[in-house]
């Protein structure tokens, strides 16, 4: 139905050689998927910083969580009745 | 179905040889082929030839990708360790970016590939492995030494429960034995291990560069724990039984250790980084590859020469002369100094163009294998060195032996051994192991090493389980870092995959991949002759290997030849190899096809 079929026989040859190797024409770029506009990345600088529930700590590269992390529904009141505690919500 | 094919061959000197190939060799991973010459009358056999019939070109094919995907890609070279391959590229990828995982993270990574360790050593050593130990194959090779086992006692029958040798053989037996049935239902437990960790086994779905996306909570940690003493449970009676075999093989034939012997050149390139060390910068990495928990090293005659990743990464040499490959002398120089200023060969993966030269194998002369020849330069003596990695275990142990850098409290280097202590268990007490360096780099140490390395790998497991309680019960629980991708950077990440040594060299120019060369254990261990002439190491280690099976030319298994390639893990990752004759054309549609077929 949405087919393409490429036959050197029919006429175009579309085919060429990359290391040796026969190649027919390429349908898109490799790295298409993460090179299109409005993808935002997700690894990008300042991503953690914007990450809800989450906050660093110290310089050892740690960061301590609270219930936001896993709940926007009253999650202040779902936080350890004290804040020494550590604050391990559910994943 | 392994084949043999025979061929009386007329030596220069008068004595017959018969040419024997088995290919491709059952029971392990991909295509090999074995093809050798055995002097039945000497009982030896005088040459072989390791060939591999398969090429899949990922250097060729991730050039212009993104290598965020890097992992993913490289993960999928084997269907068996592809989360080494993907570890490895994260690391490789951390240091182009210029970052660390964090410390909970970096756990994770190391809990997720001790988990794999302890799966795929047991599977492999269990049920692929033994089948040619077990009572069944030994009744068909070697029936005097089978009559022999069913009147020794087993050293260690209190460890391991079977009080003779020839009881061990039978629960070696496939299908069967007691040993072979709990290893699978073990490599069950261990994959979940992995799974918890890595999302899912073997093409992990939570590991990036910078961290991973797995999400730490206690549960996440006891679920672990609770495999992982399972499985110590089971460890504790392997390595017993694995010492018992194989002690018996020595005794029960006088010259044994000349099976699979070849010139001890090991390399390791070192696993579980120290994750309050390691930053994967460069100019660091001499510093935190000495803190990983199994010290990288290249061990030369039984002397450890270097424990430096540096001097490692920048002996890596890639020779040709028996492989279907064009050279790239001629082709475009990527890297001509590291970021510390040392000169990186030609020869160097940073520097490597793949130009494959598909032909018809050509034994006699060659080109004859699809594998390169990877060599180590040994700055000291000018000589490249072809080093194998022993199946993995033994050069890991060998190395960290020497090193004593190693020192937690389940698993330390003294120096000249390891020991190994794992906790109680259901059904033992707390029991210490140590293997010690032994005087071969042959069949039986390579396996005996794997035994070992399960217990090595469970006894980092407990550490690292351990330290990433602590640090979570601490209320640290970030496993992610962010980055971006620099417009230029060049990458090398250093690993073990579990049959040895396994290095990414990444080369960005304008945020894609311009070169990518992962190098695996296997192409160093399959390696063909070298231009210089020196085979490599399964070559190697069969040529002048004794025959000790008492069947004669007819009937012959092979078995020597079978347990020593074997002993190395050999994993030529099976590809999808879609050659269809002259140049035929395979129609082609997209998807998606919305169920309306053709």
């Amino acid at each position: 139905m949405f087919g393409l079929k490429r036959n050197g026989k029919n006429g175009k040859n579309d085919e060429k050689t990359v290391a040796n190797v026969r190649v027919g024409k390429p349908q898109t770029k490799p790295s298409a998927p993460s090179h299109t506009a409005g993808v935002k990345r997700g690894n990008a600088r300042g991503n953690f910083d914007k990450e809800q529930g989450l906050k660093a700590v110290g310089n050892g590269g740690g960061a301590r969580a609270t219930a936001r992390r896993s709940t926007g529904i009253n999650a202040e009141a779902r936080n350890p009745i004290d804040p020494r505690m550590p604050n391990l919500p559910p994943a | 179905m392994s084949t043999v094919s025979e061929q009386d061959l007329q030596s220069g000197k008068g004595t017959r040889l018969v040419e024997m190939a088995w290919d491709p060799i059952t029971r392990i991973i991909g295509n090999l082929g074995i093809y050798t010459k055995i002097d039945f009358a000497e009982r030896k056999v005088v040459e072989c030839k390791s060939t591999s019939s398969m090429f899949r070109g990922y250097s060729v094919f991730m050039r212009g990708k993104d290598p965020r995907d890097a992992h993913f890609i490289t993960s999928r070279i084997c269907g068996i360790c592809g989360d080494n391959h993907a570890t490895c590229s994260v690391y490789a990828q951390n240091m182009a970016y210029g970052i660390k995982t964090p410390i909970l993270g970096e756990m994770i990574f190391n809990l997720g590939e001790a988990a794999e360790y302890m799966f795929d050593h047991a599977i492999f050593q269990d049920n692929l492995v033994f089948v040619d130990f077990c009572e069944r194959m030994v009744k068909e090779t070697n029936p005097g030494v089978l009559d022999r086992a069913e009147k020794s006692p087993a050293p260690h029958a209190e460890a391991h429960g079977y009080r003779t040798i020839a009881d061990i053989m039978r629960a070696l037996n496939p299908f069967t034995g007691a040993i072979y049935r709990e290893a699978l239902q073990m490599s069950r437990l261990t994959r979940e291990m992995f799974c918890l960790m890595e999302g899912r086994h073997v093409h992990p779905s939570t590991l990036y560069p910078g961290g991973v996306g797995t999400v730490p909570t206690p549960q996440l940690f006891t679920d672990y724990l609770v495999r992982l003493i399972k499985f110590i449970d089971f460890a504790k009676k392997l390595v017993p039984l694995n010492d018992d075999i194989f002690d018996f093989f020595y005794e029960a034939l006088p010259g044994y250790e000349m099976v699979g012997n070849r010139r001890i050149l090991l390399g390791c390139w070192g696993a579980f980084q120290n994750p309050e060390v390691v930053d994967y910068s460069y100019e660091r990495m001499t510093d935190w590859g000495r803190a990983m928990y199994v010290t990288p090293g290249v061990v030369v005659d039984g002397e450890l020469i270097t424990t430096d990743l540096v001097e490692i990464n920048l002996g890596i040499r890639i020779m040709l002369g028996n492989s279907y490959y064009e050279d790239w002398t001629n082709e475009e120089t990527f890297v001509t100094h590291d970021p510390l200023g040392n000169p990186v060969d030609k020869r160097h993966p940073w520097n490597q163009t793949t130009i494959p030269k598909p032909q018809k194998r050509n034994l006699p002369e060659g080109p004859y294998s699809w594998v390169m020849s990877p060599r180590w330069y040994n700055k000291r003596t000018g000589d490249f060195l072809p080093l194998d990695t022993g199946g993995g275990p033994l050069a890991r142990l060998w190395a960290t032996a020497l090193a004593g850098l190693v020192d937690t409290p389940y698993v330390k280097s003294t120096g000249k051994s390891v020991t190994i202590t794992l906790p109680r268990t259901a059904s033992s007490g707390e029991m210490q192991l140590e293997w010690k360096v032994p005087k071969w780099a042959n069949t039986l140490e390579r396996d005996r090493a794997r035994a070992y390395f399960i217990a090595y790998a469970a006894g980092m497991a407990m550490k690292f389980v351990e330290d990433a309680l602590r640090r979570l019960r601490g209320g640290d629980v970030r496993v992610f870092q962010d980055f971006d991708v620099p417009k230029e950077a060049i990458g090398c990440g250093f690993h073990e995959a579990v049959r040895g040594v396994l290095s990414h060299h990444l080369v960005i120019r304008d945020r894609k991949i311009a070169n990518y060369h992962p190098y695996p254990p296997t192409p160093w261990n399959a390696s063909p002759r070298d231009h210089m002439g020196q085979p490599g190491p399964y070559e190697d280690a069969v040529q002048g290997l004794p025959i000790f099976e008492e069947n004669g030319q007819e009937g012959f298994k092979g078995i020597d030849i079978m347990r020593t390639v074997r002993s190395f893990d050999p994993c030529l990752p099976c590809g999808v190899h879609m050659y269809v004759g002259d140049g035929k054309v395979i129609e082609q549609h997209h998807s998606p096809m919305l169920g309306f077929g053709k």
